[in-house]
């Protein structure tokens, strides 16, 4: 039986046309609906030192996110659900290129957080045909670390993606990996250092992670999909993952885990990416985001 | 609320050459645009105008009118600035064999 606060608050919360759609924890870290512009979503740029050039080449081809109104060469805008924006992520047009988009915070407490998004992929829409298998891969992944008194050490990078396509074959799953390529020193300062998280080895299935998606009939038919990841600071284990009408067990899970850096300490990042399979645009569309935690 | 304004990267540290262009960019919220490309290292050869596109869908691309000189030297920056765009932007040029140009473009919106 719950209490009258948290029933005051559930009310509250499902009598907001902005929340309601959204199943938050009590405390809301951000809503970004992207009617109110970018919200925070940038660019993830990637480390360098003295030179551009020492840039490794999976952050060197990401370009900026935009606000989109999904527009199509048939039909014109699609809008999103609630505002003519959507947040779009969009690779550049050659097979595995992938962008990615980063919201960077710190956390005030380590306990529970809950990422709730509304999104769809499509592949640019430059072939008359379904071209369900041309976008690889959508996905996010959290980029943590404990605060400097806390004792673990360690830097923990939760994955997941819907692997949509590859190399032409439709599988559509979910998937996540433990891990990433060796660090590698930048410049001579023996300050920069770069890993390549993104890399496309080590992705392992999701346990009974199959799930097939609403794919519409054209390539500029859209429908918003649903997806909630959750996830404890404090164990730093993710604790749920739930997409549209599915809920997977996360038993299987892990996150990459690498030590811990000098200076990312209380670091809570959200980030979005999208791959494409063809020698096409993948678009990743945001239509809102909701980061909840229990603090 | 403060009208939105946001500094979009849409091509950094890329090395231009023949028929070059940035990334399409969607931007039918902004009333203007002006867009900066910066030679991040010293041109080569014949420097070509840098030229705004417009696009109805972000794949088929038609010149607005508005050009510039690519800038000359590392360091050199130019600028191009326009009103009405729709909803596509992209900057492009075309290059004679041999010559090239290492570019930041930045794009800088405004509602």
């Amino acid at each position: 039986m719950i209490d009258m606060a948290e029933a005051l608050r559930l009310a509250m919360q499902r009598a907001d046309p902005n929340l309601s759609r959204f199943d938050p924890l009590p405390r809301l870290v951000s809503l970004d609906d992207f009617s109110r512009g970018h919200c925070g979503w940038s660019q993830l740029v990637g480390n360098y030192e003295d030179d551009l050039d020492s840039m490794l080449p999976g952050y060197a081809q990401h370009t900026s996110p935009m606000l989109s109104t999904l527009g199509h060469w048939d039909a014109g805008s699609h809008g999103g659900m609630g505002s003519s924006y959507a947040l779009k992520i969009a690779t550049r047009p050659k097979a595995g290129a992938q962008n990615v988009a980063i919201k960077r915070h710190t956390f005030r407490k380590r306990g529970p957080i809950r990422f709730e998004a509304y999104f769809t992929f499509k592949p640019e829409a430059n072939e008359l045909t379904l071209s369900e298998t041309d976008v690889r891969s959508v996905g996010l992944l959290f980029d943590l670390q404990g605060g400097d008194r806390d004792g673990d050490n360690e830097r923990v990078m939760p994955h997941l993606r819907f692997l949509n396509a590859e190399h032409g074959l439709h599988l559509q799953k979910w998937q996540f990996k433990t891990e990433s390529t060796p660090f590698r020193s930048l410049g001579r300062s023996d300050k920069t250092f770069s890993h390549y998280h993104l890399a496309p080895e080590g992705w392992r299935d999701l346990p009974d992670g199959v799930q097939r998606l609403c794919y519409n009939e054209i390539p500029t038919k859209v429908n918003w999909t649903y997806l909630c990841f959750d996830f404890d600071l404090e164990s730093m284990r993710a604790t749920g993952f739930r997409c549209n009408d599915r809920s997977f067990d996360m038993a299987g899970f892990d996150s990459i885990r690498i030590p811990a850096m000098k200076n990312l300490w209380c670091m809570l990042n959200f980030a979005l990416f999208v791959e494409t399979d063809a020698d096409k645009r993948a678009f990743l569309y945001i239509d809102s985001v909701c980061i909840s935690g229990d603090f | 609320m403060l009208p939105e304004n946001t500094t979009a990267i849409v091509a950094r540290n890329e090395r231009w050459s023949g028929a070059a262009a940035s990334e399409p960019l969607e931007a039918g919220w902004a009333r203007e645009a002006v867009i900066f490309v910066r030679a991040l290292k010293t041109p080569k050869g014949t420097q070509p105008k840098a030229r705004v596109e417009i696009s109805p869908d972000g794949m088929r691309w038609v010149a607005e009118g508005t050009e510039v000189s690519m800038p000359a030297e590392e360091g050199g920056i130019t600028v191009l600035r326009v009103k009405h765009f729709g909803n596509w932007l992209r900057v492009a040029a075309n290059f004679t064999p041999g010559s090239e140009c290492t570019v930041l473009v930045t794009l800088h919106l405004k509602a």
